[in-house]
């Protein structure tokens, strides 16, 4: 597929979103206002694990100025809300969109009021009086897994296990000269965007339709979900998006306050809305990454692994949500990254316990299949005295065997097929970026004045480009303005920009004449959403598939006008005109669509009016995106503070649509695995209360913890999409706790990193335990 | 995450705003706001009416008292921080403030909101022990002055009665040949610290002279490291910092906590307390 | 629950308002003036979206009760290239650095940054270090805020000098 004259494609525009924005135009949820509009609180269980035994409204409702009050009791029969399964054999844990009988977790909704505003809301809210019976909790996943350990559902914690095997890994094992084994453990965290959540509902009686603006990655899976709830038809529900301030994954569930509000928005006559705060974000919206593999690795006096046992469970929190078993599956599915392991066997337990429920967030599963992996190499070169990286290579995947099945196959998107790449190339780039030769003298000459310093590789593959399907439109309006629409969402990825690069390349239009439309279940009827890194790849493949659609009728509609050959005519500067000569005689975009608008006979060998084109691009399978981080760092042996010192990474996402923009999601992405690594916990108590629900205490890195990031783009394109775009939106999150991890490790070896995050305590008491370091004032 | 209803006051004098506190148990006073009005946004406290000291005049000077650099209690913390005058006078309360969350709340904070607070990981209640800086006070009983050891007895608990406000702090004015630090740690710039020193020491001739040293972040109150202190008197500089390291922890009990283990505070106390007392040796040459 | 009567000016236009003691600055800028570019990330003040100048000072608008803006001069985000004005340097650098994904926290951003270069046109590393890190960022992971913060010194020194920047597409 090559370009037209164009010039855009490839290149590092500034985005067409950022001058409203700017200016303070940007509307958020939080910012609209309809006129009646109500505030909405959400009464919440304060306990983990509890019986409801009544639920007691009638003080919030005597009070004036309480608008209404909605309880379980005032919504029966209302399905939960769904869950993707993987199996059968899946427990239906679903949760249900208003607690009845029992509370799982802390935050969980118990009741909804209505006010005039929310601090008057947040008043009546005090007034619903809610007895529970407390039940234990169990907050700890192989504690959750004991006979005898409180029951959050029926009969058993362990909702679900997954079996995976490919080869033969007990002859591998058998045969094998030496085995590690260890477990490696990621902590609860979550994507913690700066908006939190927020939705505003409204019944128009003449349209008898239900409205619902809300901040999202997935309207059309909401709508859904409320025509499910609300016993309603499609074409009397519609979801709209407004600007959205982050999401990360976050936003992909469809939560019980979305339908609530709906149900109030058509009760109550007036608008509803209801902003989550950061309280309620931090406890009641889903977290991710709670995992830790118990792994056993077999290989060879050359640091070949040979097989690979991995037990993975994941502390899922105490319900299903959309896709919750994503993170337990993709963390066993890709452990091995890019890495020729054809002998592997995993159990992944799905066990629920009384915290908040999971649901992917940026990089999904990879992350800690990735910091595992990882620790597994450098495990395996200390343990032969090579370097982590010619380990590394030694075990690639070469780039002639790709593609490759993987004999296993995912939750989502069916069987895993590793498309295209060249593993080893992006590792050997990677290490000239970051100048690693150069540190390891550097790193020597430090040792000795007694400063610990160390660098570290984080290797990954990622799935991206996920299907099902996406939507784009093209069409062309008697303006000569070029309209998207796009099934995909946008909450700053710089979409609005990076569609339009692709419909103003292949139409050789104005970027400024291209308006790309998203976030209207009435204007985009089989959207999918963003989430997955599948914009760039699905949803631009649809809207590039449907900009040629239209550049062909309307080089169709052209020649008929000119007289000329389909062949002998070419796009330019809005214009078609004759090969060659594009100040020449020619249309205008304009022209062509006014001559294909109805009201006349259509031209000839044109068979309908308008152009415009429609695509929904079905992806085969999904791509698989690569990269590799190597991060530098110093700790202080006297505090075991670790310090960032420079992050690398060499990203291949294929084919680059924006490298500006590409820059920005991996840098976005590396430091939330700095996050991860080091800094951030959604933290419990063994009673299930949640300890840190504020900014103070769930740290998020600041400017000050981030270090300079490069960023290197490496394009090997994928066969499975024309312009062979991978997605680019996870990928910083992915490699970079494992690069991290490596580089304390190797920082303090022979002290060890085996979880995260590697907090300066526990980098200290590696430090201690190394006898590294003697403890000042004498004592431990 | 709204504030629950409350009343406001914003008397004109010192006199009327004890008179409101002493008639309502439940007021608070209000002077920054940047640690009341979190709380309040997060319904942990339900005072009835908050006394805005605001509008009273008189309460945001800086001057120079005998020896003593008097800095009224609803001085901005970023008024403080950027004074010529407290850089020149009494250099540690610039080095703890520039410790202080950041800029943007320094804007609003108080140099009495932050004494009065009684944070046990604040920087200011350890600079006012540390200097032995002297709290005023009015109340309804008129007006008094309390010995910065004497002020704090808990955590976020002072020894004040409950309608008294502080209306200045007094820190001494350094002498020749001091230096001072602030040092701490914590997980990023700005967060309450984990653990943290501020230091005063002055030489004379290679030899410590005086030394002053705090611990923030440790206990439930600010602790002064005397045993330290007495063993600094009279150490050749040089050797100072290992003193103060030795002995900076002795006495004070660690409590274990999920996140991080006594031991590991311990460590934290006596590396800050040394590299405090080094910045201090290096400041006073 | 005391209600007060208090006026201020915002953008340089003088407002008067009857406010519950409880409402926070932020919450009359965004619900009473429409002025919805102040954003709350926390309503604690940690994450800095809702930072706006307080009689020429940063300040957190959560942690502000409006009654205690009584008198005082408010600037917003809104105030900056109002009336389709030309961007401010501040504005025109996060645009051409990619120094924004979401826009969430950037309002926040801006506003600090134009205190500082309005205290001081040539700041040096560590104070633009200090200013931004009071605020926090999900989507950028601060390396091209950075950058645009330099940028934003650059173009105000070139715009102080006389020079035309003009504002690209």
């Amino acid at each position: 597929m090559s370009a037209p004259a164009g010039g855009v494609f490839g290149a590092p525009l500034k985005r067409k979103e950022d001058p409203r924005l700017l200016r303070g135009d940007g509307r958020y949820i939080a910012d609209l206002k309809a006129h009646g509009m109500l505030a909405a609180a959400i009464v919440r269980s304060p306990h983990p694990h509890a019986w409801i035994r009544s639920v007691d409204a009638s003080a919030a409702r005597e009070d004036p100025r309480t608008i209404a009050v909605l309880t379980a009791e005032d919504l029966p029969d209302l399905p939960p809300l769904p869950c993707i399964d993987a199996e059968e054999t899946t427990r239906p844990f679903n949760q249900p969109v208003i607690a009845a009988d029992k509370v799982r977790y802390v935050g969980e909704p118990v009741a909804v009021v209505v006010a005039e505003d929310r601090y008057v809301a947040e008043d009546v809210a005090e007034l619903v009086v809610v007895d529970y019976e407390p039940l234990p909790a169990v907050t700890d996943a192989e504690q959750a897994m004991e006979p005898g350990a409180p029951v959050l559902h029926e009969e058993t914690n362990l909702c679900d296990t997954l079996e995976y095997r490919i080869g033969d890994p007990d002859a591998a094992f058998e045969a094998a000269p030496r085995v590690l084994a260890e477990r490696f453990a990621t902590q609860r965290y979550a994507g913690m965007p700066m908006e939190t959540r927020g939705a505003i509902a409204e019944w128009d009686p003449r349209a008898e339709k239900v409205t619902l603006t809300t901040s999202t990655q997935v309207p059309n899976a909401v709508k859904r979900d409320i025509c499910a709830s609300l016993g309603m038809p499609e074409s009397r529900v519609r979801v709209l998006v407004p600007d959205v301030g982050g999401a990360f994954g976050v936003k992909i569930q469809t939560y019980p306050e979305e339908i609530l509000l709906c149900f109030l928005a058509r009760r109550l006559g007036r608008p509803v809305k209801w902003i989550e705060d950061r309280w309620e974000h931090i406890v009641a919206t889903t977290h991710g990454r709670e995992q830790f593999h118990d792994v056993e690795v077999a290989y060879d006096d050359e640091g070949r692994v040979l097989a690979i046992r991995d037990r993975c469970v994941t502390n899922t929190g105490a319900y299903l949500q959309r896709l919750t078993l994503v993170e337990p599956f993709i963390g066993v599915a890709m452990l091995t990254g890019p890495y020729d392991v054809t002998d592997f066997e995993a159990t992944a337990h799905v066990v629920m316990t009384n915290k908040a429920p999971m649901n992917p967030f940026r990089g999904v599963g990879h992350v800690q299949a990735a910091f595992t992996m990882e620790r597994i190499m450098d495990t395996i070169a200390r343990d032969l005295g090579l370097d982590p990286a010619e380990v590394r290579l030694r075990n690639m995947i070469p780039p002639e065997e790709l593609p490759r099945p993987r004999g296993l196959a995912n939750v989502l998107a069916g069987e895993i097929i590793y498309d295209s790449g060249d593993y080893a190339e992006c590792l050997r780039r990677a290490l000239a970026l970051s100048g690693y030769d150069d540190f390891r003298a550097e790193q020597e000459e430090q040792r000795r004045r007694g400063r610990l310093l160390g660098i570290g590789i984080g290797a990954f593959v990622e799935e991206t480009g996920l299907g099902p399907y996406e939507m784009g439109s093209v069409r062309i309006e008697p303006s000569g303005q070029v309209v998207v629409h796009t099934g995909a969402c946008t909450s700053g990825q710089g979409h609005l920009t990076t569609l339009a690069q692709i419909a103003a390349d292949t139409l050789a239009v104005d970027m400024a004449d291209v308006d790309v439309r998203y976030g209207d279940t009435d204007l985009v009827r089989w959207g999918v959403g963003t989430y997955a890194s599948r914009t760039a790849a699905i949803g631009g493949t649809a809207v590039r598939n449907a900009a040629v659609g239209v550049r062909e009728k309307a080089l169709a509609i052209a020649s008929t006008m000119l007289e000329a050959d389909v062949k002998d005519l070419e796009l330019s500067g809005g214009r078609v005109s004759i090969v060659g000569s594009p100040a020449g005689p020619g249309v205008s975009l304009a022209e062509v669509a006014a001559a294909a608008a109805p009201g006349q006979p259509l031209p000839e060998g044109v068979e309908s009016y308008g152009v415009e084109a429609t695509d929904i691009f079905h992806p085969k399978t999904n791509t698989f995106a690569y990269g590799v981080h190597v991060s530098k760092v110093e700790v202080d042996p006297a505090t075991g503070i670790v310090t960032l010192l420079e992050h690398h990474v060499v990203n291949d996402s294929g084919t680059v649509i924006n490298p500006l923009v590409l820059d920005g999601q991996v840098q976005g992405g590396v430091a939330f695995g700095i996050g991860g690594a080091l800094l951030e916990e959604v933290v419990y108590d063994d009673d299930g209360q949640p300890r840190n629900p504020s900014f103070m205490e769930y740290l998020l890195p600041a400017d000050g913890n981030v270090p300079d990031i490069t960023v290197e783009h490496m394009v090997v394109p994928t066969p499975l999409n024309p312009d062979g775009i991978k997605g680019g939106g996870e990928g910083g999150a992915v490699g970079s706790p494992a690069a991290i991890a490596g580089a304390v490790a190797d920082a303090i070896h022979p002290g060890r990193v085996t979880a995260t995050p590697i907090t300066p305590a526990r980098v200290f008491a590696a430090l201690v335990e190394a006898g590294l370091v003697e403890p000042e004032a004498g004592r431990a | 995450m709204k504030p629950p209803p409350v009343d406001y006051a914003a008397p004109e004098t010192l006199d009327a705003a004890v008179g409101l506190l002493a008639g309502d148990l439940d007021a608070k006073v209000l002077a920054g706001g940047q640690s009341l009005v979190p709380l309040l946004s997060m319904r942990l406290a339900f005072p009835d009416l908050l006394v805005d000291l605001g509008r009273i005049a008189g309460l945001d000077e800086i001057r120079e008292s005998g020896r003593h650099l008097v800095i009224g209690a609803m001085v901005r913390q970023r008024d403080a921080e950027t004074s010529e005058q407290v850089a020149g006078r009494c250099p540690l309360v610039v080095q703890a403030l520039r410790h202080v969350a950041h800029p943007q709340i320094r804007a609003r904070g108080t140099v009495g909101g932050s004494v009065a607070h009684a944070d046990p990981a604040g920087e200011l209640p350890a600079v006012a022990i540390a200097l032995d800086a002297r709290v005023r006070v009015r109340g309804p009983e008129g007006d008094r002055v309390v010995p910065a050891a004497e002020l704090y007895r808990g955590m976020l608990t002072t020894s004040l009665a409950p309608a008294e406000i502080v209306t200045a702090v007094e820190f001494p004015v350094d002498g020749e040949g001091s230096g001072s630090a602030c040092v701490e740690v914590a997980p990023r710039a700005g967060d309450f610290a984990v653990c943290g020193a501020v230091a005063r020491v002055s030489t004379v001739g290679g030899v410590v002279a005086e030394a002053r040293l705090a611990l923030f972040g440790v206990a439930d109150r600010p602790l002064r490291a005397a045993a330290a202190e007495a063993a600094l008197r009279e150490t050749p500089a040089a050797e100072a910092p290992g003193v103060a390291a030795a002995l900076a922890t002795e006495d004070v009990a660690f409590a274990d906590d999920p996140q991080i283990p006594a031991g590991y505070r311990r460590q934290l106390a006596a590396v800050l307390a040394r590299r405090a007392v080094a910045q201090a040796v290096e400041a006073a040459a | 629950m005391s209600r007060h009567t208090i006026t201020l000016t915002v953008n340089g236009a003088l407002h008067t308002e009857e406010v519950e003691a409880r409402l926070t600055l932020a919450d009359l800028l965004r619900e009473r003036l429409d002025l919805t570019a102040t954003h709350l990330g926390c309503e604690h003040g940690v994450c800095g979206a809702c930072t706006v100048l307080v009689d020429g000072r940063a300040a957190r608008s959560c942690t502000t009760l409006a009654v205690q803006a009584d008198g005082a001069a408010i600037r917003t985000l809104e105030g900056l290239a109002a009336d389709g004005a030309e961007l401010h340097p501040v504005q025109q650098a996060l645009w051409e650095k990619h120094g924004m994904q979401c826009g969430f926290c950037t309002p926040g951003i801006v506003m600090s940054l134009v205190e500082l270069l309005e205290r001081d046109p040539q700041p040096s590393g560590e104070a633009i270090t200090e200013t931004l890190g009071g605020h926090l960022c999900r989507c950028t992971g601060y390396v091209k805020i950075r950058e645009a913060a330099l940028e934003a010194v650059r173009l105000s020194a070139q715009a102080g000098s006389g020079t035309h920047t003009p504002e690209a597409r």
